[in-house]
This record gives C-alpha cells, sequence and structure tokens, in this order.
C-alpha cells in the first residue's frame, strides 16, 4: 500500500480522470462521444467552418455564391489515433448566399522590431501572389517613437533621470478587389502566423447597392399628407 | 515516494500527449528533459544511493543538423512556429552583440535567437503548400467589375470598419464597432431641392470637392447595430429630403445655398444705372428693361457677379468683374 501525502492525493485523481476520459473515448456511447468528438475537431480542425456574414445581408444580390465546408463525422474508434486527421475527406459545399465585395482591404501592421516586419511583409506579399489577390501599395509608415523621462532614483537626486523609449514600427498592405470568402481565408491564415509582439489593424472597405428602399421616394405612391414615417 | 509519483505524472503526461495524437516533437522533447533532470536531483538529494540501481545517463548525442540532407523536406522540420532550435537548425548563425573587439557568439544556447520570432516555418515552400491547400476556398472576383468607376457606379454605398489584432488580457477592441458609411450624392435619386435639403439636414458630413456623404456611426455596442443605424439614417435623410414641408415656402434670400442674379440687387441697380444713362424715354419701362438685360455686356456681367459671389475671390474673377464693368459703362 503505497502511502500519498496530500500533494500525490491530487496527482492520483488526474490519473483516475484521464483513465475515465480515454474509457469514455473507447466506449460505444454515441451521443456524448459525438458531440465531444465534434467539438474537439472543431478545435483540431485548421480551417473552422466558413460561414461569411457580409455586413448586413442588403438585397446584394452578386452572382459570387459562399464556400461553406463541412466535417464528415467518423467513427469514434478512430479518434485517438492519427489517422483521423489525414484521411477525412473535407468536402466544399457552395450556398447561394451573396458575398460581400470589398474594394480595398488595408493591413497594417505594428511591432517594435523592423526585422520582424520585413519578413511579415515578405510572407504576406507572397501568400497574396500565391492565393491571386490584386495587390495595391506596401509601404513603410514612419515609425512612433514615445519617449518618456523618469527619475533615476526611488528618493530624491531630482536632477539624475533614465529616459526610455519605445519604438513602434509600422508596415501597411493594401488588398484591392477581394471578395468576402477569399478575404476571409487571407486575414485569417495571416493572423494566424502573426508572430508573438505584432499586432495588426485590418480596415475593409465593402461596397454595396444602394438599398431597394432609397431607389424612389415614398412620398410618390402616398401623398404629403400621410406623415407615417418609415 | 515522493519522486515515483512525479515520474508517474510525467509518464502519464507523456502518454496523454501521444494519446491525443497533435502535440509537436518539440513538446515531447520538454518532457524528456524533464524527466532527466528530476532523476538527476533525486540522485543528487540521495546523495548517490541510487545511481548503482540506475541506467546510465545518456549523453546528448551529435546534433541533428548532421544527419540533415541537403534536399530534405524542410517544411516537415518546421512545420509550425516553434523557437529556435540550435541543433535543428542547419545554418551557421551568429547573432549578438560582439564585445571586446570579438565576433556574434554562434547559435548553440544563444538566447538571442530564442527570443526574436523566426519565420522558419513560413519558407516560400510552406507558404506554397498552406495556399494550395487554402485554394479551394477563395472565390473570385467578377470580372465585369475591373475598374473603380464601374465599381463606384454599380455599388456605390462604401461601408468601412476596422477590426483589431493585438495580444493583451481582452482580444475585443471597443474600437472596432466603428462604422464609417459613405455615398456619392449624385448617385441617389434627388431632386434639386431634395438635393438642397440634404445639404443643410447634412451639414458638415458631406465634402463638396469628392461630393461624398460620410455618416459615422458609433453610438451603439455593436458594429452591426452601427451599420443598421447607419443605414437608417441614409433611408431617413433620403425620405425627408424629398418631403416639402409647409413652413419651406418662406425661404428667402438669405437662406439660398448659391448666389443668382436675377431679381437681386445688383440687377436692378445696373439697370436702373443704364436707364438713367440712356434716358430717352422711348417705350415703357419693363420693355426697355427687358431689352437692356438680354445684351451681351450685360450678361457678362452677370456672369462675372456670379463667379465672385458663389466661389472664391481671385485675381482673374475680379480682372473679369472689372472688364465687364467697363463694357457695361463703355468707360
Amino acid at each position: 500500500m503505497l502511502h500519498y501525502t496530500r500533494g500525490q492525493c491530487r496527482k492520483k485523481k488526474k490519473l483516475q480522470g484521464f483513465c475515465f476520459f480515454y474509457y469514455l473515448l473507447n466506449m460505444a456511447a454515441p451521443l456524448v462521444v459525438r458531440r465531444e468528438l465534434f467539438s474537439l475537431v472543431k478545435i483540431l480542425g485548421g480551417i473552422s467552418q466558413l460561414g461569411p456574414r457580409g455586413l448586413g445581408a442588403c438585397s446584394n444580390h452578386r452572382k459570387c455564391s459562399q464556400t461553406r465546408f463541412e466535417l464528415l463525422q467518423r467513427p469514434n474508434t478512430f479518434f485517438h489515433t492519427a489517422a483521423y486527421l489525414s484521411s477525412t475527406p473535407f468536402t466544399i459545399t457552395v450556398t447561394d448566399e451573396p458575398d460581400t465585395l470589398f474594394q480595398k482591404v488595408v493591413v497594417l501592421v505594428k511591432a517594435h522590431d523592423r526585422a520582424v516586419l520585413d519578413s511579415y511583409e515578405f510572407f504576406a506579399t507572397m501568400a497574396a501572389k500565391e492565393l491571386g489577390i490584386t495587390m495595391g501599395k506596401v509601404f513603410e509608415p514612419p515609425k512612433d517613437i514615445e519617449r518618456l523621462t523618469l527619475l533615476k532614483s526611488v528618493h530624491i537626486y531630482k536632477k539624475h533621470r533614465v529616459q526610455y523609449e519605445m519604438r513602434t514600427h509600422y508596415r501597411s498592405i493594401e488588398l484591392l478587389h477581394v471578395t468576402g470568402c477569399t478575404a476571409q481565408v487571407y486575414l485569417e491564415y495571416i493572423q494566424r502566423n502573426l508572430p508573438e509582439g505584432v499586432a495588426m489593424e485590418v480596415t475593409k472597405t465593402a461596397m454595396e447597392k444602394i438599398p431597394d428602399h432609397i431607389l424612389e421616394p415614398m412620398w410618390k405612391d402616398h401623398p404629403i399628407d400621410d406623415k407615417s414615417s418609415k | 515516494m515522493a519522486s515515483f509519483g512525479s515520474k508517474v505524472f510525467l509518464s502519464l503526461g507523456r502518454t496523454n500527449v501521444s494519446g491525443v495524437g497533435f502535440k509537436k516533437t518539440g513538446n515531447r522533447a520538454t518532457y524528456a528533459t524533464a524527466l532527466t533532470v528530476n532523476s538527476s536531483s533525486t540522485n543528487k538529494a540521495r546523495g548517490g544511493k541510487g545511481s548503482t540501481g540506475r541506467r546510465p545517463k545518456r549523453g546528448p548525442g551529435e546534433p541533428r543538423t548532421e544527419k540533415m540532407a541537403l534536399d530534405q523536406d524542410w517544411t516537415s522540420v518546421y512545420p509550425a512556429a516553434t523557437p529556435f532550435r540550435a541543433n535543428a537548425v542547419p545554418l551557421p548563425l551568429r547573432m549578438g552583440y560582439p564585445v571586446k573587439r570579438g565576433i556574434p557568439p554562434e547559435k548553440k544556447g544563444n538566447l538571442e535567437l530564442i527570443k526574436i520570432p523566426n519565420f522558419l516555418h513560413l519558407t516560400p515552400a510552406a507558404i506554397r503548400k498552406h495556399c494550395e491547400a487554402l485554394k479551394p476556398f477563395c472565390t473570385e472576383w467578377p470580372s465585369a467589375l475591373d475598374t473603380d468607376a464601374k465599381c463606384d457606379e454599380l455599388f456605390p454605398v462604401k461601408i468601412q470598419s476596422t477590426d483589431y489584432v493585438s495580444a493583451g488580457p481582452s482580444i475585443r477592441n471597443p474600437s472596432a464597432r466603428v462604422v464609417h458609411m459613405k455615398v456619392k450624392l449624385s448617385s441617389l435619386n434627388l431632386d434639386d431641392h431634395a438635393r438642397k435639403k440634404m445639404l443643410k439636414l447634412v451639414g458638415d458630413r458631406y465634402c463638396k470637392d469628392s461630393d461624398i456623404l460620410t455618416i459615422k456611426t458609433e453610438s451603439c455596442p455593436l458594429r452591426q447595430q452601427n451599420y443598421d443605424y447607419a443605414m437608417y439614417l441614409l433611408t431617413v435623410l433620403y425620405h425627408e429630403s424629398w418631403k416639402i414641408e409647409p413652413w419651406e415656402a418662406e425661404k428667402t434670400r438669405a437662406d439660398m445655398e448659391e448666389y443668382s442674379w436675377e431679381d437681386s440687387t445688383s440687377q436692378k441697380n445696373i439697370l436702373d444705372t443704364l436707364l438713367r444713362i440712356n434716358a430717352t424715354g422711348e417705350g415703357e419701362e419693363a420693355e426697355v428693361r427687358e431689352q437692356l438685360l438680354g445684351r451681351e455686356e450685360v450678361l457678362e456681367y452677370k456672369d462675372s457677379v456670379e463667379t465672385l459671389k458663389n466661389e472664391e475671390p481671385s485675381e482673374s474673377n475680379m480682372l473679369r468683374y472689372k472688364e465687364a464693368v467697363r463694357k457695361v459703362l463703355k468707360v
């Protein structure tokens, strides 16, 4: 009989917990496992479900359609092996929901290190070229330096100060004429590979048709005495 | 006891890792080193008591770079973003400050190389592979909309919004809810009165040079709400500008947006002056006035006065006005 101190008791519970989990996975309990399986696969699957809802689905009947991708459910016996992830065929379904059109997508990356931004710019431009996205300007806005002057000592010695500065370098990449699906794919790819310590701002300019209710003034059908506003 | 318990835990951790099947090789390496450190510390703690029963400690062995072929698949060495590993990167790198006129330190055990983010997992070959896999999810831009002019003609409403990605305690950014909506007024169905009323309602939000109305909404907490509010504002502005209220009939000369020469004091003055110059008293006054209005010099004078009043006063405008006055008064 092993003598466990209080610390070891907690570890034993974890061991039990793990065994239980493994047992659960291998059991043929369909409902529970399938839900877990699906949620786990959602986390594991590299590319998540695509379902771009453009900013407002106004009557924007475009010929372009949206791609949505669904996972096939696999039996739970294969889950704990690597065979699951490599052999699942992904099906891409194309829906008739109108796709958003972005006239311009501007990606501004900010970092403290210029070399990191150089590499990232190479990566982003190459990815855009490979995916067939037309690129506009790729330039480097001037850097910002924020300087602080603080007292060097904890107490007194006002004449002796220390100065710090924070440099923020920028890089701007402009993409022209991108569809909603392509923009989502590209931006997700770019953002997943964003290095540590780099921030990004994405400004999207979507174009839309004039909504139907602004084409004609409503006072034409209804006379001006009708004050009921829309 | 403590060592046994902890070793069990660590081995448990390793099976857990392999069981799920998606952890990287790097993590297995960290577990392995943790295991050896633990055993070595326990050896020291026991004063070498367990050394007879232990397996002899393995050395580090030769680095992996020696075994790498020149035409290997680099994307499988660095498939995802991982810190720099000196014995897995076959490049003779040196990084650091050369102290005392020396050379930058080598890559083995170099913290600077580990600290900086590396792009070893994003080589051109890897990017190509990723893009090949991502291609099926992209859609093509409609070929009919190749120029900006066509886009503006068919899709005049532009919605601008910003997303922010940064590291911090929260992934939310309150500035992400701002929506800018830009429309060219020429693309809306507005008549003269409606356009003038719209400009009065909108005020500063209209840019005269580019004929773009910008509505910026940030009062709602969510972007979708701000977008709906912007569309609502546009709808209301449009319909209100077409409405003709009874009190709009009281519009005076001071409310007019542009200066018009007809029935202005300038017209009255010039006609009175000309009548007094040509005071022959023939025919009725109204006929004479009409005659005078039809004259070329008077029309030129009218144009020059209108340009002076409506546009910015400049040298050329003033000169033109001077010439027109000279011609009219025959000076």
